[in-house]
């Protein structure tokens, strides 16, 4: 029995510890996010080592929106024989016109697509004017590389779910396209068309790909992006006079006085 | 030597793993804070481009009507129409644009296929070509070359790819008397009304005749079709399914059109000698 009575304090505190304790002890999880939130990064980083995770914002607001988008969709091209129009291109319309916000979150998720382009390719170019990608994180610019591949993937097969005459005719000749590329291109074409020519099955298939199986292989790719990133660190900029590889520098005690006092500072509330 | 180089960048990654460890900072709050705000600003971005879409479509903002940033939506697709435009996103218009420097048949490959898997492969291949430990752009002219020609490039696509003018239907028409009189078919009926045919039904917004049309995605100029002398048969056999006779063809079918109208079409093509 314990000797004497926990302060109130100290009472609540351990409520609060209690359930923080119980998933530390069966999962390590906050150990972890400890980890990643006090991590050192190099002391020179700088603004233009924002644009990843830039990019990661943009991709959950197209994985938020999208699925918001999707609750309302129906990838179905038949003919509404009330209204004469097919039924895919009466949702969308709908999403636009008449509900709450719906126009918001379709643009959000039409210009998010834009924008999240624009940053990886502006994250890529980042990374290899800084050489960032070189030895030993040759792995990770792989990864993106593929990650970009996808992005693009992403933008072609969103782009026909509108279903109206802009998006129906770019992706035919565009699926055509493909299908002119040796050996894999037809098989390509008709993987996508869901048969020869595009036709009633496509719209559903370009939804599959564009809603389940493309957007899971980014995120888990995401996930082994930044696994690597925080197990490999993050690079100082090149030009940079204290750049992280180059030694101590005078007027540094080894052990981290800029580290520390940088951290302190922040408890302090400075 | 390739032992050196590796027992080299071995030592210089373990010196950063310390220096990182000595003198730098924690992520949290130094780098999260530039991360929080430059995420803030992607969103604000985002939600911004979504109000000025919507904002600025004339009338009561809905509708086809474009505004800044294009149309809310296009008419309900229809494949049984042929005034359309293929236009992508504009992040493929580099790649549409690619298509109008490699002529078809014999190299649009290259342009549409080819072209984009060798740069998937040079991107992936980067850090086993560049394998120099060196990171300072100054030093590395190569890199710095290479850069800007593709940004330069992409830049140039893009813009030619943007700008590229898609052409009306009605004011094409307009036309025909010109073309019947430079390629000597005015007296040939059929010929005429394939020339109409031609004029509205979208063949112009990707390939060329006598100086007008869109060329967008590569397709071949067809004003001097008929010199190639491959028959009536021929071509109405390709209408109605390009890729049957030409095969890899991306163009869509136009059987659509009915036998009639086919046949008028197949007669001005093989009209179209190429003028004077």
């Amino acid at each position: 029995m314990a000797t004497r009575r926990l302060t109130r304090k100290e009472q609540i505190q351990q409520t609060i510890l209690y359930p923080v304790d119980w998933i530390e002890e069966r999962s390590g999880l906050v150990g972890g996010i400890k980890y990643f939130l006090f991590r050192k990064v190099p002391g020179d980083t700088n603004w233009f080592q924002t644009l990843g995770s830039a990019t990661l914002t943009a991709f959950i607001v197209q994985a938020l929106t999208g699925v918001i988008l999707a609750m309302y969709y129906k990838p179905d091209p038949t003919i509404d024989p009330r209204t004469k129009l097919p039924v895919a291109y009466e949702s969308m319309q709908h999403i636009t016109n008449d509900l709450w916000a719906g126009w918001l979150v379709r643009g959000m998720h039409r210009w998010g697509a834009s924008v999240f382009i624009i940053l990886m390719f502006m994250h890529m170019g980042r990374v290899f004017l800084f050489g960032a990608y070189k030895y030993p994180r040759e792995l990770n610019w792989i990864i993106g590389v593929l990650l970009l591949a996808m992005g693009l993937g992403e933008g072609f097969t969103g782009y026909l779910l509108p279903w109206d005459q802009t998006s129906y005719w770019a992706t035919v000749v565009g699926v055509n396209l493909n299908g002119t590329a040796p050996f894999l291109g037809p098989f390509l074409a008709q993987f996508l068309n869901g048969g020869t020519y595009i036709n009633s099955d496509t719209l559903s298939r370009f939804y599959a790909i564009h809603m389940l199986m493309i957007p899971g292989a980014i995120a888990a790719l995401i996930g082994l992006h930044l696994y690597l990133v925080i197990r490999l660190g993050v690079t100082s900029p090149p030009w940079s006079k204290e750049a992280a590889g180059t030694g101590p520098l005078d007027g540094h005690t080894p052990n981290g006085a800029v580290g520390r006092s940088g951290l302190s500072r922040f408890r302090r509330g400075k | 030597m390739a032992t050196d180089r590796i027992t080299e960048r071995r030592r210089v990654f373990k010196q950063y793993k310390e220096d990182v460890e000595s003198r730098g900072k924690p992520f949290y709050p130094f780098a999260m804070f530039h991360d929080t705000v430059m995420s803030l600003v992607v969103v604000c971005v985002i939600v911004g481009l979504a109000i000025v879409w919507k904002y600025s479509t004339p009338g009561d903002h809905i509708g086809t009507d474009p505004g800044w940033l294009g149309k809310l939506y296009d008419a309900p697709a229809d494949p049984g129409t042929f005034s359309f435009v293929p236009r992508p996103d504009w992040y493929f218009y580099f790649l549409f644009y690619l298509l109008r420097i490699f002529k078809w048949p014999d190299t649009v490959v290259i342009g549409t296929v080819g072209l984009p898997t060798v740069l998937l492969v040079i991107l992936i291949a980067v850090p086993f070509v560049d394998v120099r430990p060196e990171r300072r752009l100054l030093r590395r002219p190569v890199a710095i070359v290479a850069s800007i020609l593709v940004v330069v490039s992409m830049g140039v696509l893009t813009y030619k790819g943007a700008t590229a003018k898609e052409s009306l239907g009605t004011e094409l028409v307009a036309k025909v008397p010109s073309w019947a009189k430079t390629q000597g078919f005015s007296n040939n009926q059929q010929a005429l009304a394939g020339a109409k045919t031609f004029a509205v039904s979208g063949c112009l917004n990707c390939h060329t005749y006598l100086g007008v049309g869109g060329g967008f995605a590569g397709a071949p100029n067809l004003s001097a079709e008929g010199a190639k002398n491959k028959g009536i048969d021929f071509q109405i056999r390709h209408l109605k399914n390009p890729a049957s006779v030409n095969p890899g063809s991306p163009m869509p079918s136009f059987a659509g059109l009915g036998e009639t109208r086919l046949k008028e079409l197949a007669t001005f093509l093989e009209a179209s000698k190429g003028g004077k």
